[in-house]
C-alpha cells in the first residue's frame, strides 16, 4: 500500500524550556486569536472552493497553498500545545519540529468532491477523539416528572489523546526539563491523523485518512516491555459475528466482572508478596497474567479488532494477543507507590480506550459491508489494547516497567547494515 | 426405561388432578351483547395471527435446518476451546432466529397498529427489546455450558442429570422473576380487601399485589400470578386499572389470579416443565449422537433444531395444560366470588378492547 500523502515528520529531541511549558496556554492565547480568524476565513473559503472543484475536480491553486498552510498551522499549534515540540510556532506556518508534509493540488473524483463532508463524518470523528477532543458529543438523559428527555449535547472540552498527553507532558517536563518520548509520539500521532482529516475536507487530497499508526509518517521506537503485544489478525471478519458482535460477547462480559472481582483481591496480594520479596509470586503471576491476556482478548473481540471469539481462561494463541514474561525483580518503592503512579497510565488508557471504541464501531460498519477490518483502525485499536494491558499488568504488580505510550505496534525494523564499498583495486606500487 | 415411562405416566395423572367438577360440562355462553361488527373484527384480526404463526415456523424451521446443516462452519471463527465454540455456534443460532424473525416481528406491530392494539414504533420494536434479547444470548450459554460440561464427562448419559439441573433453573427463575420485573405497589383499598378476603376462602395467605406499567408497548388489558414463596405476588397491567373495567370485573380477575396460587399452578408448571424436560433431553441427546454427541460443538447447531421442533411439538400439549389451569381457576374464581356475572362481562370486554376470540379453540 503506498503512503499516505500527508505525512507527519517530527523532527524533536524532547528537550523543553520549563518557563514557557509552564506558561504555555498563556503564550498560545494569541495564537488563539489568530487560529479564528484564519478558520473562519478557511470556512468560508473552503465552500468557495468547493463549488469550484466540482467544475473543475481541483482546488485552484491559490487556494489549496492557503489550506496547506492552515492545516501545518494547526498542527503547529496543537503540537505547541500538546507539548509535542519546543518552540513558539510562527502564525505564518514555517517549518515547526513537528510539521506535516502535504500533496499538491491534483485532479479528484467530483462525486467525491461533492459528497466530501459526508465521507469525511467517520474520520473528523475520529479525529476530535485522538486530537484535542474538542468536539466531543453524547447522550444527555434526565428523568422530569413528565417524563424521560434525552437530547443531545455537543461541546468543547479536553479529552482527546492528544490533550491526555499534553497535561500529562505539562507535568513531566515540569519535573524532568523533557517530553517523555511515548507522549511526544502519542500526541504527535494524533495531530498527524488529525491533519490527515483536515487535508480529506479542505480538498487537499482524495486519500482517505489513515489511521494506521505505523504508516503516518515516522517509524516510532517501542522500546523493549515484559508485556507485548502479538498480532496474527489476516483483517478477515465474519459478518454475521460482527452483527451480533456484541451480544455474542455478553458471556465474555459476566465471566470478565467474575474474574475482575477475584483479580482485585488477588493483586493485594500480589503487591503484598512483591513489597516483601521484591518479585510477584509464580502463581499469583500466573492468575493475573491469565486475566491481562484475557481482558485484551474480550476488547479485541468486542471492538472487531480480532475476529474469533475468545476462550474464557486467557489462554496464549489469540491473534490479537499480549505476551507476559515471568516474573521478574521490582523496585520496591514503586511497587508501594504503584496505583498512585499508575494514575497517567489510567488516563492515557482512558482516552486510547475512547479511541478503542470510535475504531471499533467505525469498524464495525466496515466489516459488516466489506467482510475485512480496515488495517488502520484495527492497528490503531491494537496499540491502544497493547497500551491496556502493559496498564494493567502495571497496576497489578506483573512489572514495574511503565507501559509506554508510543502508537507503535512493534519495534521499528532494524536498518540494513551497510557497507563500506570496497577500494578499486590499486596497481601495485613498483 | 419402562419404569422411567411409568413414573412419568403416573406424574402426569397426578399433575392433571384438579378441583373442577369431574362431570363439568360449560354452557354455551351466548354471545350477546358484542356487536357483530366487533366479532368479526377480531375474527380477522386473529386469523391474521394464526397465518402469520405458521409462516414464521416454517421459516423458524427452515433456518434453523440450514443452520444445522452448515453452521459448523462458524465454529472457524472461534478461538474459544470446546465449550466456548459450543457456545458461539449456540449464540449465532439464536442470532439467525432473531433475524429471521424481525420480519414477521414487524408485521405483528403494523398489524397491531391497524386494529389500535399498539402505539409502538417499528424501530422501537427493533431496537426495544436488545436486553431481553442479551438475557436471551446468556441464557443459552449458561445451558450449553450445563449440557457439555456433564456430556464431556457422561458423554451417553448427560441428559439424565441436566435434565435436573435444567428443573432446577426454572425453578430458580420462576422465584426471581418477579424481582426483575419493574412493578410498583398496587394502592387500591377495595383490591386489598377484596385480597385478604379472596385468599381466606381459598385457603391461602394474601397475596401482595402489584401494578405494572405496560402503556408503552400495548393497551391490552391483562393480569398475571408469578412467583414461589416470597416472591410471590399478583401483577394488574396498569391497562386493567384505567377505568375501563369495573371494580367488580377487576374483582374477579383477582379471583382467579388467587386460584393461581392457591391451586399451587406455578409450582405445577415447573413440575410440567420437569416431565417434559426428561424425555427431551434424551431426544435431543439422540439426535446428536452422529454429530458426536452433545460434548462435541458440532452438535450445536442440530440441537437447537431438534430443541425448536420438539418445542413446537409439544405446543398443542403445552395449551391443553395451561387452558386446564385457567379453567381450573375461573372456577375458582366463581365459587368464591359467587359472581359469574362480572366474569361474563369481562370477557365480553376483552374480546372488545383486545379483539380476543371469544371462543377460542384449545
Amino acid at each position: 500500500m503506498d503512503d499516505h500523502p500527508v505525512r507527519l515528520v517530527v523532527g524533536d529531541d524532547l528537550n523543553r524550556s520549563r518557563l514557557t511549558v509552564f506558561f504555555r496556554l498563556l503564550l498560545a492565547i494569541p495564537h488563539f486569536f489568530w487560529l479564528a480568524i484564519w478558520s473562519i476565513a478557511v470556512v468560508l473559503s473552503s465552500f468557495v472552493g468547493w463549488i469550484i472543484a466540482l467544475f473543475t475536480a481541483k482546488l485552484p491553486d491559490g487556494l489549496h497553498r492557503f489550506f496547506v498552510a492552515y492545516v501545518r498551522y494547526v498542527v503547529h499549534l496543537g503540537a505547541y500545545l500538546a507539548i509535542a515540540a519546543n518552540p513558539y510556532p510562527s502564525f505564518n506556518a514555517q517549518p515547526y519540529p513537528v510539521d506535516v508534509e502535504l500533496p499538491g493540488p491534483a485532479p479528484q473524483s467530483r462525486w467525491k468532491i461533492a459528497i466530501r463532508l459526508l465521507l469525511a463524518l467517520p474520520a473528523l470523528i475520529l479525529a476530535a477523539v485522538l486530537g484535542s477532543g474538542v468536539g466531543s458529543g453524547g447522550w444527555s438523559s434526565t428523568r422530569s416528572d413528565a417524563g424521560n428527555e434525552a437530547q443531545w449535547f455537543a461541546s468543547p472540552g479536553i479529552g482527546g489523546v492528544a490533550a491526555i498527553c499534553g497535561i500529562l507532558g505539562w507535568f513531566a517536563v515540569l519535573a524532568i526539563g523533557r517530553m517523555p518520548l511515548g507522549l511526544r509520539n502519542l500526541g504527535a500521532y494524533g495531530l498527524g491523523y488529525t491533519a490527515q482529516a483536515y487535508a480529506y475536507v479542505l480538498l487537499l487530497t482524495d486519500r482517505y485518512p489513515n489511521a494506521d499508526p505505523e504508516r503516518i509518517g515516522p517509524r516510532w521506537e517501542l522500546p523493549a516491555r515484559p508485556v507485548r503485544l502479538e498480532v496474527k489478525d489476516d483483517g478477515r471478519r465474519s459478518r454475521l459475528t460482527v452483527l451480533f458482535r456484541f451480544l455474542l460477547a455478553i458471556p465474555h462480559f459476566v465471566w470478565l466482572v467474575l474474574w475482575s472481582v477475584a483479580v482485585f483481591f488477588a493483586a493485594i496480594a500480589n503487591g503484598l508478596v512483591a513489597l516483601v520479596r521484591g518479585r510477584s509470586a509464580d502463581p499469583l503471576h500466573r492468575f493475573l497474567a491469565a486475566y491481562v491476556r484475557y481482558y485484551s482478548h474480550v476488547l479485541g473481540f468486542v471492538f472487531v479488532i480480532a475476529n474469533p471469539f475468545p476462550g474464557f481462561t486467557g489462554e496464549p494463541g489469540y491473534p490479537v494477543d499480549v505476551v507476559v514474561d515471568p516474573p521478574e525483580r521490582q523496585n520496591r518503592w514503586k511497587t508501594f507507590f504503584r496505583f498512585f503512579l499508575a494514575i497517567p497510565a489510567f488516563l492515557i488508557s482512558g482516552a486510547l480506550g475512547a479511541a478503542l471504541a470510535v475504531a471499533g464501531i467505525l469498524g464495525w460498519f466496515a466489516a459488516l459491508v466489506t467482510g475485512r477490518m480496515p488495517t488502520g483502525l484495527r492497528n490503531l485499536g491494537a496499540v491502544a489494547i497493547r497500551y491496556n494491558a502493559q496498564t494493567n499488568a502495571y497496576w497489578l504488580v506483573l512489572t514495574d516497567a511503565y507501559p509506554h505510550a508510543s502508537p507503535a505496534l512493534r519495534p521499528p525494523p532494524e536498518a540494513e547494515p551497510t557497507y563500506p564499498e570496497p577500494l578499486e583495486p590499486q596497481p601495485e606500487a613498483v | 426405561m419402562l419404569t422411567l415411562a411409568v413414573l412419568w405416566g403416573a406424574e402426569a395423572w397426578s399433575l392433571w388432578q384438579s378441583v373442577l367438577p369431574g362431570d363439568l360440562e360449560l354452557p354455551e355462553v351466548p354471545l350477546t351483547g358484542i356487536p357483530e361488527e366487533t366479532l368479526e373484527r377480531a375474527d380477522r384480526y386473529e386469523r391474521f395471527f394464526r397465518i402469520e404463526f405458521v409462516v414464521s415456523e416454517l421459516v423458524l424451521i427452515a433456518v434453523l435446518v440450514a443452520y444445522a446443516k452448515w453452521g459448523i462452519r462458524f465454529a472457524k471463527e472461534s478461538a474459544a476451546g470446546r465449550i466456548g465454540t459450543g457456545m458461539l455456534l449456540g449464540m449465532i443460532g439464536l442470532a439467525l432466529v432473531w433475524i429471521s424473525q424481525v420480519p414477521f416481528r414487524l408485521a405483528e406491530v403494523w398489524w397491531d397498529r391497524r386494529y389500535d392494539q399498539t402505539e409502538s414504533g417499528y424501530v422501537e420494536t427493533l431496537f426495544a427489546n436488545w436486553f431481553q434479547l442479551g438475557a436471551e444470548f446468556l441464557f443459552v450459554c449458561l445451558a450449553l455450558v450445563i449440557v457439555m460440561a456433564i456430556a464431556g464427562r457422561f458423554p451417553r448419559r448427560w441428559w439424565l442429570l441436566a435434565a435436573p439441573v435444567f428443573v432446577g433453573l426454572a425453578f430458580l427463575f420462576g422465584f426471581i422473576y418477579p424481582y426483575l420485573t419493574p412493578t410498583e405497589r398496587l394502592e387500591r383499598a377495595d383490591l386489598h380487601a377484596a385480597n385478604r378476603e379472596y385468599a381466606a376462602k381459598q385457603g391461602i395467605d394474601p397475596v401482595p399485589l402489584r401494578v405494572e406499567d405496560v402503556t408503552d408497548f400495548t393497551s391490552a388489558p391483562n393480569a398475571y400470578a408469578v412467583g414461589f414463596g416470597p416472591s410471590k405476588r399478583i401483577v394488574f397491567w396498569n391497562t386493567l386499572l384505567d377505568g375501563s373495567f369495573g371494580d367488580d370485573e377487576v374483582k374477579s380477575v383477582l379471583a382467579h389470579e388467587i386460584g393461581h396460587h392457591s391451586s399451587n399452578h406455578l409450582f405445577e408448571g415447573v413440575a410440567w416443565y420437569a416431565l417434559f424436560a426428561l424425555p427431551g433431553a434424551w431426544l435431543i441427546a439422540v439426535a446428536t449422537r452422529r454429530r458426536g454427541g452433545m460434548a462435541n460443538p458440532a452438535a450445536v447447531p442440530l440441537a437447537l433444531l431438534v430443541l425448536v421442533v420438539l418445542d413446537l411439538l409439544s405446543l398443542p400439549v403445552y395449551n391443553v395444560i395451561s387452558r386446564h389451569m385457567e379453567k381450573e381457576a375461573d372456577w375458582k374464581a366463581l365459587e368464591t366470588t359467587r359472581a359469574p356475572e362480572p366474569a361474563k362481562r369481562l370477557f365480553k370486554e376483552f374480546t372488545i378492547q383486545s379483539l380476543n376470540d371469544p371462543d377460542p379453540p384449545t
